[in-house]
């Protein structure tokens, strides 16, 4: 699948963990530096994105985190969900990528 | 003096659904696990021992294989603490092991101490041997991850991050944040609650009650002088909040910009019922807890003498790993009958505390 050049929202939301607070961060790829959005449409292709699973198998802890990466592009829609505790490898420089972006104040 | 009336130790089901974490376990069949237990040599039960700690299945192989005296059952606390060193490799490097002499690292100090109140707060008040009630050592890693905003039990030892210092100090500085990680070995060795919808909110619950009953032993506190609070000192300076979550005030713990508001209800009636976090293990555990503080409250003195112990019984003997509101609602009334007469003050308290929360 193509989708570099396209412009694409990506957002992660972080679940879980003991404090049970939530965390997102979004990202639109069109307002990003250069070598950050090709950075960003490298990693979704390594990722093969639109292909995953909706759902990764995980088996839940006590205060363990889980992440949903929710991905926009063109009217196309896909989401992920999966456990810290598996992490799949294909997505792992996509999720630190993501948290380390800065986060936005919570909007109820 | 712990032992409870209550004797009928209800047969509970064992077998997790799902995948295993341990890929040993999967090896090795149960048949044979038992068989290295009882004629293996030491070093080869120790092995086993150590293995099956490490998946849930022990606390179901621990029944198979009845009182058979197994590896070290000293009765002692025996503390190890490691430093992952911002890394992710568990356990990482020793730093201090019981006895051992006070490090210049304050998260390194907070663990030893905080494992300790909580190993005093179950052996001494509840007669148990350590989490597995068979003298486990308490193994805690300090500095795991990248500015990481968490701590977790991981079914073997406790974790904990350094949080961000933007949003959350480091995830030692609370008393009950260990208490509370370390009642989830109990739990898992116990009811084995499963970590998902009433029943995930339950392990919560009895996560949060137990870390702050080790904070209020810890500060020799009655129920009324006791905070209630989880995770006071954790939310960083500027962060508007006092704590995580309040048992006295479930959804006043926090209300901050970055954080958002405390969801935590305390009535049932505004349970949440999404999927998130869960089915919201974290967000519904306000219910349970309120009901212990207002039974606590009722009662008075101190907390964990009487309706800590009417809990710990019920986790302990009664509670089925799929357990709800209402069933743990009815599992303490009777517990509580059983220890302190029926219809005596202890029952009566938290008879009303559970009405009062609306689950019964």
């Amino acid at each position: 699948m193509k989708i570099e050049g396209k412009a694409m929202q990506v957002t992660v939301k972080r679940t879980g963990g003991f404090t049970g607070i939530p965390l997102t961060k979004t990202v639109d790829s069109a307002t990003l530096p250069q070598q950050e959005a090709i950075l960003l449409h490298q990693m979704m292709a390594a990722a093969d994105f639109f292909k995953l699973p909706s759902t990764i198998p995980f088996t839940p802890q006590p205060d363990r985190f889980q992440y949903q990466i929710t991905v926009e592009q063109e009217g196309k829609q896909h989401g992920v969900m999966f456990g810290e505790t598996a992490v799949p490898a294909s997505l792992k420089p996509l999720l630190n990528w993501l948290m380390a972006q800065p986060a936005q104040p919570i909007n109820d | 003096m712990i032992s409870s009336q209550n004797k009928s130790k209800k047969t509970k089901s064992h077998l997790k659904e799902g995948p295993h974490i341990c890929p040993i376990c999967c090896i090795l069949p149960p048949h044979m696990i038992d068989h290295i237990i009882k004629h293996g040599d030491e070093k080869m039960r120790t092995w086993v021992m150590e293995t099956m700690r490490r998946s849930e299945q022990f606390r179901g192989r621990r029944e198979v294989i009845g009182n058979l005296a197994l590896a070290p059952s000293t009765g002692q606390k025996r503390r190890t603490v490691y430093d992952a060193r911002k890394g992710e490799r568990l356990p990482g490097r020793l730093v201090r092991s019981e006895g051992g002499r006070k490090s210049r690292d304050v998260a390194v100090n907070e663990a030893y101490d905080g494992s300790g109140a909580t190993y005093d707060l179950f052996h001494e008040v509840f007669e148990r041997n350590s989490i597995d009630d068979r003298g486990l050592r308490l193994d805690s890693t300090v500095h795991y991850g990248v500015q990481y905003d968490n701590a977790f039990w991981n079914g073997n030892q406790m974790v904990y991050g350094d949080g961000d210092g933007r949003l959350f100090n480091r995830f030692t500085i609370a008393i009950d944040v260990i208490g509370h990680e370390l009642t989830h070995g109990v739990v898992q060795y116990e009811a084995g609650l499963v970590y998902e919808g009433e029943s995930g909110a339950l392990n919560e619950s009895f996560a949060d009650v137990f870390g702050s009953l080790v904070k209020q032993r810890s500060l020799n506190q009655t129920a009324d002088q006791a905070d209630w609070l989880i995770g006071g000192g954790l939310l960083a300076s500027g962060v508007n909040g006092v704590a995580l979550r309040s048992l006295k005030a479930p959804g006043t713990a926090y209300d901050d910009p970055m954080l958002g508001r405390d969801p935590q209800p305390a009535l049932y009636s505004n349970r949440y019922t999404g999927p998130q976090d869960g089915g919201g293990v974290h967000i519904n555990s306000g219910i349970p807890n309120h009901a212990f503080y207002l039974a606590a409250m009722e009662v008075g003195g101190f907390a964990w003498e009487k309706i800590g112990k009417i809990w710990y019984i019920t986790l302990r003997d009664v509670l089925r790993s799929t357990a709800t509101f209402k069933g743990a609602a009815d599992a303490t009334i009777s517990v509580a009958g059983d220890i302190y007469g029926q219809s005596g003050n202890e029952q009566t308290a938290v008879r009303k505390a559970w009405e009062a929360v609306g689950v019964i």
